[in-house]
């Protein structure tokens, strides 16, 4: 016992020294700042949204919204346990999935549209095919040991899942099976997003660390940390250089992949919600981020101001999604509707 | 952490080695990049650009819609 308590503070120690390395290596190349890059760029000015749709149909809380690859349908999920397709064109609905678990948390549209994902609370992630007759469950995937928090496909055949089990977890939709396990973190995973090249994924956690992952060798590439408390969204700045996290301390932060540390903050003293979803526009340049507030409040990465906000629901924006083509921004609350802005 | 074993405290310290081995570029370089990136992107962003917006697909165009 006591041989294994020796070795324990041995390693402890050498972790942290090795952390204390990291920290030095990022000093020692932080020799820019956002502020000064960006000085000379024309400020965005406000801006000022309209709403066009107020997309009416669930009946109890949204808590995800995902876009499909066409930048016209989008999935929502509601814990009055359905998902539904929309047709944003025109604001009807096309197709209604029933859950079989109503505390759904995530849900995700497959690139190719054939298929939607979801779960929640059963730790489970259902995929059904939306193409045929009726929904069909095609796979339920059941090995997490913990809340599924959030889900992204990568084709119809692989599925990424982050779950508040700690860890996130590559499946094979064809044997349902778990191809790569990804274990790090010390906190629930809430969050993840895909790089364009999809070799990689960052992920947030409640440890209040992001970090990058190499998906086909299922190591932990790089740790970012600066929050201080749960991370609840992240997502890929489109050159995929840098991604911007949002996190119950009621920051947002835009973390640099090649300099390995956080390059911009975005917080206000007048906010004091926490921040439960982000998207960002084609350019990176603006960061819609969804509060507890009830609003959607809109920063100017760049600058780290806040140029703008989306009022109009009357609960907490739990989720918030551009579509590929830029053209809006769709905004979802606890309040049951899902917002269409631009 | 407080709870982890000796076999994955060991594992911690392999990541971390791995994770302190990446090649950090300095900062005045990639935020210089990341700049001129949006700023490339502007022009083509619908927020930004308002010619991209005059095709705005969430609003009616034309006076009425058949329902």
């Amino acid at each position: 016992m006591a041989s294994e308590k020796a070795e324990m503070d041995s390693l402890k120690k050498e972790c942290d020294g090795l952390r204390t390395q990291i920290e030095a290596a990022r000093k020692a190349v932080n020799d820019g700042s956002m502020s000064s890059a960006a000085g000379s760029a024309t400020d965005v000015g406000r801006v000022q949204l309209k709403l066009r749709k107020s997309l009416k149909g669930h009946l109890a809380k949204i808590y995800s919204m995902h876009w499909a690859t066409d930048s016209r349908s989008m999935v929502s999920a509601s814990q009055d346990g359905k998902l539904l397709v929309w047709d944003t064109f025109s604001g009807n609905k096309m197709v209604a999935v029933p859950l079989k678990s109503a505390w759904v948390m995530s849900v995700a549209f497959a690139p190719s549209g054939n298929l939607v994902a979801s779960g929640g609370l059963d730790n489970m992630c259902t995929v059904y095919n939306i193409k045929s007759a009726s929904p069909k469950t095609l796979r339920e995937l059941d090995a997490h040991t913990g809340y599924l928090a959030c889900c992204r496909f990568l084709s119809d055949t692989e599925i990424l899942t982050a779950s508040g089990d700690t860890t996130c977890c590559l499946w094979d939709l064809e044997t349902g099976k778990q191809k790569i396990i990804f274990t790090n973190h010390i906190g629930d995973c809430m969050s993840l997003a895909l790089s364009q090249d999809e070799r990689t994924f960052v992920s947030g956690a409640c440890d209040s660390l992001a970090k990058l992952w190499d998906l086909r060798e299922g190591t932990c590439k790089q740790t970012f940390s600066g929050h201080t408390s749960d991370i609840n969204a992240i997502n890929f700045f489109p050159s995929g250089n840098a991604f911007i996290t949002g996190s119950d301390d009621c920051s947002c932060k835009m973390y640099d992949l090649r300099s390995d540390q956080e390059v911009i903050g975005y917080q206000d003293t007048s906010l004091n919600a926490g921040v439960t979803s982000l998207a960002l526009s084609n350019s990176g340049r603006l960061i819609f981020a969804g509060y507890d507030d009830f609003n959607c409040h809109i920063w100017d990465s760049m600058k780290g101001e806040k140029v703008g906000v989306l009022s109009g629901h009357d609960n907490r924006v739990s989720c918030t999604g551009v579509p590929g083509d830029g053209m809006g921004v769709c905004t979802g609350s606890w309040d049951s509707f899902l917002k269409l802005w631009n | 952490m407080d709870e982890w074993d000796v076999p994955q405290m060991k594992k911690e310290v392999e990541s971390l080695k791995y994770q302190l081995a990446f090649k950090r570029e300095k900062s005045s370089k990639t935020v210089t990049d990341l700049v001129k990136w949006i700023e490339d992107g502007v022009p083509e962003d619908p927020f930004l650009n308002p010619e991209l917006m005059k095709n705005n697909p969430w609003v009616e165009k034309g006076k009425c819609v058949l329902l």
